[in-house]
């Protein structure tokens, strides 16, 4: 019964416990590297209670957040409408679109057993029926705001130590610095969910839900293993 | 796990707006420095100076920093205009110059003084760090 109940909620612990692991290593690396800066200027180095405190590990750790949390909310949203023929991760190429409420049980459609706001009508189903789009699109928006604040105080760190004028928040957004920062992030995930659309046409991975069976054919479209 | 996104955002902006130590301390560091070199203190102002500055005073004049510092040219002490405080790097902007300093242990120390702004480029500095 408790074996049963750990392998059945095994994936999810598994990556919050991954995430912060590699959270910690990443606190522990730029600390490092946030010291080395420190002697190199001259100045003492900090605390790790002090680093993880500063606008500079708020703003490595934002930048981050935010351009995963775009890449899920586009690839949610876009594969609604989007398709690729011969991908598990695309629709069948005949059901584009938000589909019927007997297709998404909602309404008079609902079952015994579906969530409480898919059984309603009006506001309540329309906010349930998007809700994953919404959440991770709002988490998306506050990561970012997140990263253009701390960006800003990160920034005005190193522009101090260069013995150059601080910038305002509204500044900042016009600085290359932002825009690094966030496109370099966002190129990387948007190759990766290309990778994966594309290349699971053609690849395998035995046993995996992301994969076609392995011997299904590669025009097979929005078939999950 | 949507609200504990939330908090962590929340906390990510505070973070970003803490100033640590304060402007007050900041502004009172490089006070000390224009102060004791108008007094001609020269002890006085070495001590609110950065190690790498003073040794870079003593270095650029081949004296001993606190002859060095009040022969330095530093501008006369003016009312603080502005302090901005951004991790451990701190500006003040008097009626007369700027001054650019660092945090440590034991509170502020001026990194660079006397400076007047070039645009885009960096501040030239009567006294300055490496």
């Amino acid at each position: 019964m408790r074996r049963g109940l750990v392998r059945e909620h095994s994936l999810g612990p598994v990556f919050v416990a991954l995430f912060l692991i590699c959270l910690v290593g990443q606190a522990i690396a730029g600390h490092a590297d946030y010291n080395s800066e420190q002697v190199t200027d001259g100045l003492p180095p900090v605390s790790l209670g002090t680093y993880l405190m500063s606008a500079s590990f708020a703003v490595d750790v934002a930048e981050n957040w935010q351009s995963e949390y775009l890449q899920f909310f586009l690839f949610i949203v876009l594969t609604v409408w989007l398709l690729q023929k011969g991908s598990p991760e695309s629709k069948p190429l005949d059901r584009p679109g938000r589909e019927s409420d007997a297709e998404q049980h909602v309404g008079a459609h609902a079952r015994q057993d579906s969530p409480a706001w898919a059984k309603r009508y009006g506001w309540r189903q329309a906010v349930y029926s998007n809700s994953l789009g919404i959440t991770m699109g709002t988490i998306f928006l506050l990561s970012w705001l997140a990263q253009s604040v701390a960006g800003t105080a990160a920034f005005n760190e190193q522009q101090l130590r260069q013995r150059q004028d601080p910038v305002t928040w509204s500044q900042y957004l016009t600085e290359p610095d932002f825009w690094n920062r966030t496109l370099q992030n966002w190129q990387s995930e948007m190759l990766a969910v290309a990778s994966m659309v594309l290349l699971s046409i053609f690849l395998r991975q035995r046993g995996s839900p992301e994969s076609k069976p392995v011997g299904t054919p590669h025009q097979t479209t929005g078939v999950e293993g | 796990m949507r609200g504990s996104s939330l908090l962590l955002v929340v906390l990510l902006l505070l973070t970003a707006c803490a100033p640590t130590p304060t402007d007050h301390a900041a502004a009172d560091t490089a006070s000390r420095l224009s102060n004791a070199v108008r007094d001609g203190d020269g002890a006085a102002a070495c001590a609110a100076l950065a190690p790498d500055t003073r040794e870079s005073v003593e270095r650029s004049a081949g004296e001993p920093c606190a002859a060095a510092v009040t022969d330095a040219g530093l501008p006369p002490p003016a009312p603080v205009r502005e302090v901005r405080v951004h991790g451990q790097w701190a500006q003040v902007v008097t009626g007369n110059d700027t001054v650019f300093l660092g945090a440590f242990g034991s509170g502020w120390r001026v990194v660079a003084a006397g400076c007047r702004s070039r645009g885009e480029r960096p501040y030239d500095c009567v006294v300055a760090g490496d």
